[in-house]
Formats: structure tokens, sequence, C-alpha cells
């Protein structure tokens, strides 16, 4: 019992010291990704780290995003913080209003050539608070639609890119291409972000038209819901539904991926899925409406946890992993936030399973989009919303009353 | 080993001649029963304490920040928050419809099924089958059966010329959704139950009673009906308590929706909990739900007690 005892002390001790003195460490990262090929890239960081830092190495933690905030508030919770770590927006105001994010400015502005100008301004509205900054855009993702250009074909349709390019893929357009799609093909013309665009997706099933019609969901503290234009957007949406019965309707599946519906809209990170599809397919820009182009962005970040013990080292990890050069090796998965990468044919060229001409597409989206809407309630306002936004999605619903009742329910939260 | 026993019992017997026979066999019981003991103490006794301190505070997971606030939260659940009444009313609602129909089932199944004859395990294991099934897997196939036009349920009904709704989207509809397929789900369990003390009555009695010119009927209920009584208050016991902690099957098939429609108690704890972080007011809404079901438990004892 002593000897075990004196054994524990003695590698207790040693571990201090490997930590302390000697400089040795592991600095423990959660991200959502278990991906092969996300992670040898990522610890490709890890290692070109070592060049500043020999003794240092980076452990990433991957937690299934379904359960990614949920289980990382545990650990910050449960006194077992990993010191650094991934960030989805939706999370991002709410982690910062609860102080558990550490301010990276002083150590981005130490690190050398690090250029935070570069990063666009609307990228940086979830994660700077004056001259704090509380995380570093690392995914910058504008939603996109994915289409079945085999379907177009039979239907006789141009695709939305050769629409766009004649100024006329707007959402009146889209709602003509998407009963025509379904009238010939048999198929659903639309399908909400992942098919759940009624249960979890609701904001990104509601935000692309309302911020195309010019309205937006809340803004500075104040519903939108019920706006002349969001009501109009919505009652569009609801005529493809239950009118031209184009979009896949709520309790039903129609997977894109799989062929059952012509059009989509998602990230480019889905374009993995693509290869597997077995038709030809591209991506276009959002329709346009009444407000012009207004593409919708989903945003991730990396943050260092204020509870964490190495927050200084886990600073300088963060500045590394988005410094310029590694920015531009994630554009392929992870479209940047950084002006320069934007710009570079790097960036159009990174990924191959798009052409570079769909490619612009996604990078004029990400210089032009706005962020989806956060809030440091967000798990809140979406549970209030959802049974109204369920009240909604029903054929004989009153879309103006249904939208007043959102409005109703979230304002006290707002 | 046989020779050893008495030695050892005898040098105990040297070492500590003040324990009596009884105190020795309470030691030898306590012994026994520790490692579980523990167990429980430490994972079931500690936090159901920790929940009632817990819920005299508020406290946010995130921050940190924990305040007591005496009996604030329970105040708010009760007379405050008009959402909490309406997910009590949503777990009766499940447990009002989920309990008969369970029961009824179960017995019924148990009636077929108790006899001898042949391929009667089969089917035995048939409806006992989805009590192992996977509670995820079991959600996932029951969506897809009932989807809305597409659903094979619903293509069912058009067979015969019904225009089925769609199901899992609308409110009154879902929850009779959940609890029908969460029925078929548990009732094996409860077959076996009543199969288990079916096969325990004598079969004199149900001969006897014929002979005096007893119908079927009259066996069942004067005979078979009375012999049942302690199994089926344990069953409706622990079914009543089961239907007040129905999480994983609503979890999977509605997310307490439509309209809310089927977000019943646990759904809404753990919602607080799990979602807003917002673990005082959780582990309050738990203690009451306790209560709840410690008051219904007490209930149907007092029911049976008085039938006696």
């Amino acid at each position: 019992m002593k000897a075990t005892m004196k054994r524990m002390t003695t590698t207790v001790l040693a571990l201090g010291m490997m930590s302390g003195t000697l400089g040795a460490a592991e600095l423990r990262f959660t991200i959502w990704t278990g991906n092969e090929a996300h992670l040898k890239m990522l610890n490709a960081y890890a290692e070109s780290f070592k060049a500043k830092h020999p003794d240092v190495t980076v452990k990433y933690e991957t937690i299934p995003p379904g359960d990614y905030t949920q289980k990382l508030t545990f650990q910050l919770a449960g006194g077992n913080p990993p010191d650094a770590g991934w960030l989805m927006e939706d999370a991002a105001p709410t982690f910062a209003a609860a102080g558990v994010l550490e301010n990276l400015a002083p150590a981005l502005k130490k690190a050398d050539g690090y250029d935070f100008a570069d990063f666009s301004k609307p990228s940086l509205g979830l994660w700077t608070a004056g001259d704090k900054v509380y995380g570093v855009p690392f995914s910058t993702s504008p939603f996109v639609i994915f289409y079945n250009k085999d379907l177009f074909d039979k239907a006789g349709l141009e695709d939305p890119n050769a629409l766009a390019a004649k100024g006329e893929w707007n959402m009146k357009k889209f709602q003509e291409v998407a009963k025509k799609l379904k009238d010939t093909s048999g198929k659903w013309g639309f399908e909400f972000k992942d098919g759940q665009g009624y249960d979890t997706r609701v904001m990104h099933a509601l935000m692309p038209p309302i911020r195309a019609a010019g309205g937006d969901v809340w803004a500075a503290k104040q519903c939108g819901f019920d706006k002349p234009e969001a009501v109009a957007a919505v009652k569009q949406l609801h005529d493809m539904v239950f009118k031209d019965k184009s979009i896949v309707p709520p309790g039903e599946q129609g997977d894109y991926f799989s062929g059952g519906a012509a059009m989509t809209i998602n990230q480019i990170s889905r374009a993995s899925l693509m290869p597997k599809a077995g038709f030809n397919w591209g991506i276009a820009p959002l329709p346009t409406g009444a407000g012009g182009e207004s593409p919708v962005i989903g945003q991730a970040g990396i943050v260092v946890f204020s509870a964490g013990k190495q927050k200084e080292l886990a600073g300088e990890f963060v500045a590394h992993m988005t410094s310029k050069e590694n920015v531009a090796i994630a554009a392929q998965f992870f479209p940047p936030a950084r002006k320069s990468v934007l710009e570079s044919d790097a960036f159009t060229n990174s990924n191959n399973l798009i052409p570079p001409k769909q490619m612009k597409v996604v990078a004029d989206a990400i210089s032009k989009g706005k962020v989806l809407p956060a809030h440091e309630k967000s798990p809140q306002i979406l549970a209030a919303m959802k049974p109204r936004v369920d009240a909604l999605w029903r054929a004989n619903a009153d879309v103006e009353a249904s939208l007043k009742a959102v409005c109703t329910a979230i304002q006290p939260l707002l | 080993m046989a020779d050893t026993l008495p030695m050892r019992d005898t040098a105990r017997r040297e070492d500590a001649p003040w324990l009596t026979l009884k105190m020795r066999e309470a030691m030898e019981a306590w012994l026994f029963i520790s490692p579980t003991l523990a167990g429980f103490l430490i994972f079931f006794g500690g936090p159901l304490i920790a929940v009632v301190w817990y819920s005299l505070t508020e406290w946010n997971l995130l921050t940190q920040q924990a305040t007591f606030v005496g009996l604030d939260n329970y105040n708010d659940a009760l007379f405050r928050n008009p959402d909490f009444w309406h997910v009590v009313r949503n777990s009766v609602i499940f447990a009002v419809g989920l309990v008969p129909l369970n029961m009824a089932l179960a017995l019924v199944l148990a009636l077929a099924l108790s006899g001898r004859f042949a391929g009667v395990v089969v089917f035995r294991t048939v409806f006992f089958a989805p009590v192992v099934t996977s509670a995820v897997a079991w959600a996932i196939v029951w969506k897809f059966l009932l989807q809305g036009e597409a659903g094979f349920i619903n293509q069912i009904l058009a067979l015969v010329g019904i225009d089925g709704p769609n199901w899992l989207r609308e409110p009154n509809w879902a929850m009779a959704a959940v609890i029908v397929t969460r029925v078929i789900k548990m009732v094996g369990l409860n077959m076996i139950l009543y199969i288990a003390a079916l096969q325990a009555i004598p079969r004199d009695y149900g001969a006897a009673a014929r002979l005096e010119g007893a119908s079927g009927w009259q066996i069942f209920r004067w005979i078979v009906w009375p012999l049942l009584g302690p199994t089926t208050l344990v069953i409706m016991v622990i079914t009543t308590i089961g239907s007040f902690k129905v999480f994983d099957h609503i979890y999977q098939m509605t997310g307490g929706g439509p309209e809310n429609g089927t977000l019943v108690l646990a759904f809404y704890i753990y919602q607080q909990g799990f979602q807003f972080f917002d673990v005082g007011y959780a582990s309050a809404l738990a203690m009451i739900m306790f209560v709840i079901v410690m008051v219904l438990t007490i209930f149907q004892l007092a029911l049976r007690r008085r039938d006696t």
C-alpha cells in the first residue's frame, strides 16, 4: 500500500515536472469531425507547430456534431476542460456571454505576420466584441443550391447556373422550376437541408428566402418573422409545399443525395457525398428576391477555453492554425474568412469535386453573405419557435397568424 | 472444503465470543449485499440527495454559477410556467392512453399464449422480440411507416379507402401514434408476467368450477382474474411509472412536437437541463415528477389493499 502510494506520488510529480519545467505538454482540442482527410490535415498543423514548440503534442478529440455543444458543455462543467476547440455559430454567443471563452486578441497580436485585418469584417461579427476576440472563424461556408442536372435536362429546363448567368435565378423562377421538375419527373422539386427543414433545421429552411425577400428573422433584438417581407417569403414556401407540392412536405422523406429530389440547399462539405450519388450535378447560388442577392453563411470558429490550464499555448496554436498559410490548406474543406485566400486561385482550385467556375459561386457568397442568426439564448429561442413553426407547416395554416405567434413567443427572449 | 469449515467456525467463536448467532448472521448478510449497496449509494442515493439540493438553486451549467433560490424553481414551475401544466397534461394523457391499452393487450395475449400448443413458443418470441429491440431502431422504422402519404400504414389504409392522417405531424394523431407504437414495443414484457401468473394458477380450480357448471367467462371473472390480482397490481405500478418516465421513444419519434403535442415531462426535464443548461430548474422538475410517480404508486397500493 505504502509502496503504491509512493509510486503514485512520484508519477504525479514526474508528470507535473514534464508539463511545467520541461515544456512538454499536450493540448486537447475538441472537434466535431472524425473524417480521415480532415484529421490528417489537422495533425499536419500539430506537426508544423512543433517547429516552435518541439515538445508540444496536440490531441484531437472527436465529438459527433449532434451532441457537440452539449458534450463540450459537460466537459467544461465537469472540470475537464479541453484547451481549445471548434465552436458552432449558434453556440458562440451563449459561450461568450457565459465567460468561458478566452480573449485571443493578445495571442493573435503576438503571432508573426498574422495580419488579423485580412479576415473579412462580416465574418468576425459573431466572434468579436470591441477589441476582444473570442474565436477565429475557421469555416465560413455559404449555403448553395445543389441541383440534379439530369432531372433538369429531362424536364428540358435551363439549370440554375445558366439562369443565374442571365440574371433570372430568382425566387419566382425557383418556384416555377421546382414545380416543373416535380410534374415532369415525379421526384420532389426541392428538399430542405438534410431533409430536416421542419425539425432541427428550421432556421436553415426559413432564413434564406426571408433574407432574399429583404427581411430578417430578427435584427437589433426585434423579431422579423411577422414583417411583410418575411410573411410573403414564407407564404411562397408554404404554397410550394402544399399547393404546388414541389417541396418535400413535413413527415415525408425525399433525399436529394439519392436522387429523390431535384434540388436541395446545403454547404460544400456535402459535395463529398456526390461521387456516390450517380447523377450529374452542380452547385449554384441561392435564388435572389426582392432584397437582391443575400447569401446565407454557416460558420464555425476556433476558440480557447478560459478554464483550460494552458491558455497561452492554446492561443498560440489557434494563431498557428489560422495563419494565412494554414487557412489556405484548410480551404479545400472549410471555406476561408481570410480575404487574401478567398481571392486567390488556390481557393477556386482547391476542391477537386467542384469545378473552379462553381467554386467562384462559393467565394462570391462568402464575401457578400451574412452569417446565420445566432443569439445568447439560441436554444431557448429555437425551442420556443418550434411549436409555432409546427403550426405553420399545416396545409390549412394561416401563415401570417403563425408567424405572429412565432414573434410573440420569441420576442421576450430576444 | 468440508473439513476446514468447522475449524474456522470454532476459531471465529473464540475471536469474538460476544457476537450472538443472530448478529453474526446479520453481519454476513450486510457483507454480502455491501457491493450492491455501495453502488446504490454512490450512483443512486447520492445523486438523489444532490438533486434535492440542486433544485433549490439557480445553477447554469455553462457559467458554473449557482445561487441558492429556495423554493423559487418550484414556485415558477407550479404557478408561473404555463408550459409546465401543458407538459404534465401530456404525460397524463400518455399514461392514461398507454397503461390500460398495454395491460389489456398483455392479458389477452397471455390468455391466448399461456396454454401448450404447437408453435406457442414462436408466438411468444414474436411478441416479446420488440422489448429487446433497440429503441432507436424501433423509432426510425416506425417513422418511416408513419410518413404522410408515402408511409406504409397510410398506403394500406388507402387500399380500403381511408385517407390516413399525417401521423407524426398532427398533435393528436402524433400522441396516439407514440402511445400505440410504445405499447407494441413494451407489451411483451407484461405478457410474460401474465403468462407466468396464469401458469401458477392450479388447474384444479378451473376443473372444479367447470364441474359446477361455470362458463368460461365466469371462470375468468371469478377465479382467474382475482388470482391475477397481485400480478395485475405489479404490472400496473411498473407500467405507470414507466409511462411517466418515457423519454427515448419521444426523443426519437417526435422530439416533443408537433406543436408540443407530445412534449412529456421527462423530455421537458431533458430540455431544461441539457439544452438550456438550467440544471436547478430541471432538478426541481425532476423532484416534482418523483412526487407525482410516488403518489400514484401509493394510491395504487392503497387501492389494492382496500380490495383484499
